[in-house]
C-alpha cells in the first residue's frame, strides 16, 4: 500500500522532471523579446533581464568576460509553477488603492479570469491610496464580499493581520510554486503566510535617460556629488528632484533613499526606527538630526522645486513627465502614470540611486514587495474559493506578465516575461544591492505622518532643531 | 403607527449615539476589545494635546471667517438679486453653481489653481507684476488657512444666497413702498427694513454656515489633509486621523463629543447675539 508521502514524493518527482523538460525544450528554442534582446547577442547593462521565466534572459558575463543575454535561472525551491485554480460560482469585490493605475489592466484580467471561470465574479472597488491607507480596514471588515484584497507592506498588513481578517496561504501550491521565495516575506506574520506580495518595486527615484545624455551629466556617485549635481541642473534651468511636498504619501518615498545607509547595519536601522516609532527615541536624536540635516543641505543646493512644500503629486508627475524635472524621487510604481501624462517618456527611464553619504554605500537602492493579496477571513467558503483561485490566477506567469506589461510594475511572480522596455531596462535593479524599504519598518502611521511632516517642514525652510523639538512633542503626546 | 420611524431613529442615531458615548470612556484600537479608562481621554484632551488645542483654534478661525464672509456676501448678492428678472436669474445660478458640484471636485479645481509654481493664481499675478502676492497658498503655514477659507465662501455662498433670497422675498412689499414715501435712502431701507425683517433667515443661514464650517471635511482632506503642520486641521479631520489613521477609535470618540459641545455651545451664542427665535 502505497503511503501518503511516497504519493506526494512521486507527484513532486514528476513535477521536477516537467519542470526541467520545460526548461531544456525552452532553453533551445531561439528567443527574443519585442525589445530586441536576443539570446547570445551583446548587452550593456549586468543584470538587466527580461522576465522570470525560464526563457526570459538576463544581461551577464559570459566564459569570455563579455555581457551578453543568457538564460534567467530563477527559481522556486518547491517545483514547477502550477496552473491557476478553479473558481466556483459566485460573485466577490476585489478591493485595492490602484483604480487610476492599473483599473483597466485588471478589467482585462478579470475579464479573462470570467471567461476561464464561467459563473465567477469579480468587481474591482478602488480608493485613492490615501484613502485605502486610511479607510481600506473599516470598509473590508464590514464587508464580507471584499473577499480579496491588496494591502501596503508595513503598518496597514499588520492592522489586517492583527484584525483576523487574512486566511493562511502558506499551504497552496501557488505559494511555494508561482512567487519567487525571497519575495513572499513581506506577506507573512507570525510565521504564517497571509498574503502573496505581487509587486516588486523599486522606491528609487527616476531619472529621464534622455535628459542625462543631452545635458552629458553623469550620475553622482555620492552626497557631495548629489548636491553639485542639483546645482547644476538648477543653473542649466530644471527642477532638480520634482519632489512633492505638498503631498505627504509621495514626499515620503524618498525617505527610503535617505534611510538606507543611514545606519552601519539593518538591524541598526530597524531598531532606531522602532525606537521612534515606539516613543523611546525622539527626532532630535543624533541619528535622526544627522539625516534632516541632509535633507537640508539638499534643500539649499536647489534640490528642490521652488515652493515645494506646496508641489501636489499631478505637478511633480508634470514636472517630470513634461522634461522640466530629470529626476522624480517616488519609484518604479509611478513610471506608468508617467507615461500616461506623456507617452514619449516610454524607454526613457532608469532608475536613479540617491546616495546621502560619502563614504562607500552600503546598498545602492530600495525594493519593496507590496500590493500584498490576501483572502478575507470573514468572506464565505464559496467567496473565499473564488478569491483564491482569483490570486492563484494573478500569480500565473501568463497574467503575471499581462499585468506587468501593461502597468509597468515588476511582479513577485515566476514564469512572467517582461515586454515593457521601461521594466527591461529597470530589471537591472534587481541584481543590485539594494535594502528592503525601511519607510514601512514605522509601523505606528500617526507617527509616521508626523516625522515626515517635520522632513518636508525642514525642506520648506524651517529651522531644523526647532522643527524636530515641536514634532517629537507631538509624537510624544500622541504615543502617551 | 411611529413605531417604525422611532425604531429607525433608535437604531440609527440614539444607539450609535450612545456607543459613540461609551467608546469615549475607553481606550480602543478597533481590533482588541476596548478598555475601560473613565474620563482619562478627555483628562488627556483638556491637559495634554497642543494639537487638539491647535485644532480647535483652527477651527474657530476657519468657522469666524467663513460665517463673516459667506453670510456677507450671501446677503448681498441675495439683496441685489431677489427681484425676478432675466438677468437676476442668470447670476442667481451662477453664484449657485459651485454649491452642484462635489467637494472633491472642487478641491481639485483649486488644488490646480492653487499651484506656486504653474498654478492660474499665481501666474496671473506674476504676470501683471504682482510677483510678492504670488504665495505657496496650500503649501505654507501662514496662508494654508485663508486660502481654503476663501474655497468654502465661494463653495457655499451661492446656497446661502438662495436661502436669503427666499426670506427676503417674504419681506412684504409694502415696507419699501412706506419707507420710500417717507424719503428712506437705499441704506436706510435696508437697514430698517431688510435687515430686521432678514433675521430669522440670518439666524439660519448662520447656524447653518457654522455646522458646515465644523463639518468641512471633505474639503480640507481633499486638498491638505490638514498640512502643512496640521495649519488646516479642523476638528473633523483630526478625529478621522485619530480613528482610521492611528486607530485609537476610544480617543477620536471623545474628540467628537467636544465637536458636538463647542457646536451647541456655538450655535447657542449666536442665537442669543441675533436675538431671534427659529
Amino acid at each position: 500500500m502505497k503511503t501518503k508521502g511516497s504519493n506526494s514524493f512521486s507527484v513532486r518527482r514528476i513535477s521536477a522532471a516537467a519542470a526541467i523538460a520545460f526548461a531544456l525544450v525552452a532553453t533551445l528554442l531561439p528567443s527574443a523579446t519585442a525589445a530586441g534582446e536576443v539570446f547570445g547577442k551583446a548587452c550593456k547593462e549586468e543584470g538587466a533581464n527580461t522576465g522570470t521565466s525560464s526563457t526570459s534572459l538576463v544581461c551577464k558575463e559570459d566564459s569570455k568576460g563579455k555581457l551578453t543575454w543568457q538564460r534567467v535561472r530563477l527559481g522556486s525551491a518547491y517545483g514547477a509553477p502550477v496552473a491557476a485554480l478553479r473558481a466556483p460560482k459566485g460573485s466577490i469585490e476585489f478591493h485595492h488603492w490602484r483604480g487610476a493605475e492599473d483599473g483597466k489592466v485588471f478589467d482585462q484580467i478579470i475579464a479573462l479570469f470570467e471567461e476561464r471561470n464561467p459563473g465567477a465574479k469579480i468587481k474591482q472597488v478602488t480608493m485613492p491610496s490615501g484613502d485605502y491607507t486610511n479607510l481600506g480596514y473599516s470598509k473590508i471588515r464590514t464587508n464580507n464580499k471584499a473577499a480579496v484584497f491588496a494591502t501596503f507592506r508595513g503598518s496597514q498588513f499588520v492592522q489586517f493581520a492583527k484584525g483576523d481578517m487574512m486566511t493562511n496561504l502558506s499551504a497552496e501550491r501557488f505559494t511555494r510554486q508561482n512567487v519567487i521565495a525571497t519575495g513572499l516575506t513581506a506577506g507573512q506574520y507570525e510565521g504564517k503566510q497571509l498574503g502573496i506580495p505581487l509587486h516588486y518595486l523599486f522606491n528609487n527615484p527616476v531619472y529621464n535617460t534622455e535628459i542625462f545624455a543631452k545635458e552629458k551629466w553623469d550620475l553622482p556617485k555620492n552626497f557631495t556629488g548629489l548636491l553639485a549635481w542639483c546645482k547644476t541642473a538648477k543653473s542649466a534651468g530644471y527642477t532638480p528632484l520634482a519632489w512633492s511636498g505638498g503631498f505627504r504619501p509621495n514626499a515620503g518615498q524618498m525617505l527610503n533613499s535617505m534611510l538606507m545607509n543611514s545606519a552601519p547595519d539593518y538591524a541598526t536601522l530597524q531598531k532606531r526606527i522602532e525606537d521612534i516609532d515606539t516613543g523611546k527615541a525622539d527626532l532630535q536624536s543624533a541619528w535622526f538630526k544627522d539625516m534632516a540635516g541632509r535633507y537640508k543641505k539638499m534643500a539649499d543646493a536647489g534640490c528642490f522645486p521652488e515652493n515645494a512644500t506646496g508641489v501636489t503629486d499631478a505637478a511633480a508627475i508634470n514636472l517630470f513627465a513634461t522634461g522640466k524635472s530629470p529626476v522624480i524621487p517616488t519609484g518604479s510604481f509611478q513610471m506608468g502614470a508617467i507615461k500616461t501624462v506623456n507617452p514619449a517618456m516610454t524607454g526613457k527611464m532608469q532608475l536613479f540611486s540617491l546616495i546621502t553619504t560619502d563614504e562607500k554605500p552600503q546598498y545602492v537602492g530600495i525594493q519593496n514587495n507590496t500590493f500584498i493579496l490576501s483572502v478575507n477571513k470573514n468572506a464565505s467558503a464559496t467567496d473565499q474559493k473564488i478569491a483564491r483561485a482569483f490570486i492563484s490566477f494573478m500569480v500565473t506567469g501568463e497574467i503575471a506578465s499581462i499585468y506587468a506589461n501593461g502597468t509597468s510594475q515588476h511582479v513577485n511572480v515566476l514564469n512572467a516575461t517582461y515586454t515593457n522596455q521601461d521594466l527591461v531596462n529597470t530589471s537591472v535593479w534587481q541584481s543590485k544591492k539594494t535594502l528592503l524599504a525601511p519607510r514601512f519598518l514605522w509601523l505606528n502611521q500617526g507617527v509616521r505622518d508626523l516625522m515626515e511632516d517635520a522632513l518636508i517642514a525642514i525642506v520648506g525652510g524651517k529651522p531644523i532643531d526647532a522643527t524636530l523639538e515641536d514634532y517629537s512633542k507631538q509624537i510624544k503626546q500622541k504615543l502617551g | 403607527m411611529s413605531l417604525p420611524a422611532l425604531s429607525l431613529y433608535v437604531f440609527l442615531f440614539l444607539v450609535p449615539v450612545l456607543n459613540n458615548l461609551r467608546y469615549a470612556l475607553t481606550k480602543w484600537d478597533g481590533i482588541e476589545e476596548p478598555v475601560f479608562v473613565g474620563l482619562d481621554n478627555f483628562k488627556k484632551l483638556a491637559t495634554d494635546d497642543d494639537l487638539a488645542t491647535k485644532v480647535l483654534g483652527n477651527n474657530i478661525e476657519f468657522m469666524f471667517w467663513v460665517v463673516i464672509f459667506q453670510t456677507g456676501f450671501a446677503l448681498l448678492f441675495a439683496t441685489y438679486l431677489v427681484r425676478n428678472t432675466r438677468t437676476t436669474l442668470f447670476f442667481r445660478t451662477l453664484f449657485f453653481f459651485p454649491t452642484i458640484l462635489s467637494s472633491v471636485s472642487v478641491a481639485m479645481i483649486w488644488l490646480f489653481l492653487y499651484d506656486p509654481n504653474y498654478g492660474a493664481i499665481n501666474t496671473t499675478f506674476k504676470k501683471i507684476g504682482l510677483d510678492s502676492f504670488a504665495l505657496n497658498w496650500l503649501g505654507s503655514e501662514d496662508s494654508a488657512l485663508y486660502a481654503i477659507i476663501f474655497v468654502q465662501v465661494w463653495f457655499h455662498t451661492g446656497q446661502m444666497m438662495v436661502i436669503y433670497i427666499a426670506g427676503l422675498q417674504q419681506i412684504p412689499a409694502e415696507l419699501y413702498e412706506a419707507a420710500n414715501v417717507d424719503g428712506a435712502s437705499r441704506w436706510q431701507q435696508f437697514k430698517s427694513v431688510t435687515w430686521p425683517m432678514a433675521l430669522p433667515t440670518s439666524a439660519v443661514v448662520v447656524a447653518y454656515t457654522t455646522i458646515q464650517s465644523f463639518r468641512a471635511f471633505d474639503l480640507v482632506y481633499a486638498t491638505t489633509q490638514g498640512g502643512p503642520n496640521n495649519e488646516t486641521s479642523i476638528l473633523t479631520t483630526m478625529i478621522f486621523q485619530t480613528a482610521f489613521n492611528e486607530f485609537r477609535f476610544g480617543y477620536a470618540a471623545s474628540q467628537s463629543i467636544i465637536m458636538v459641545i463647542m457646536i451647541f455651545l456655538i450655535t447657542g451664542l449666536q442665537k442669543r447675539i441675533l436675538r431671534t427665535r427659529y
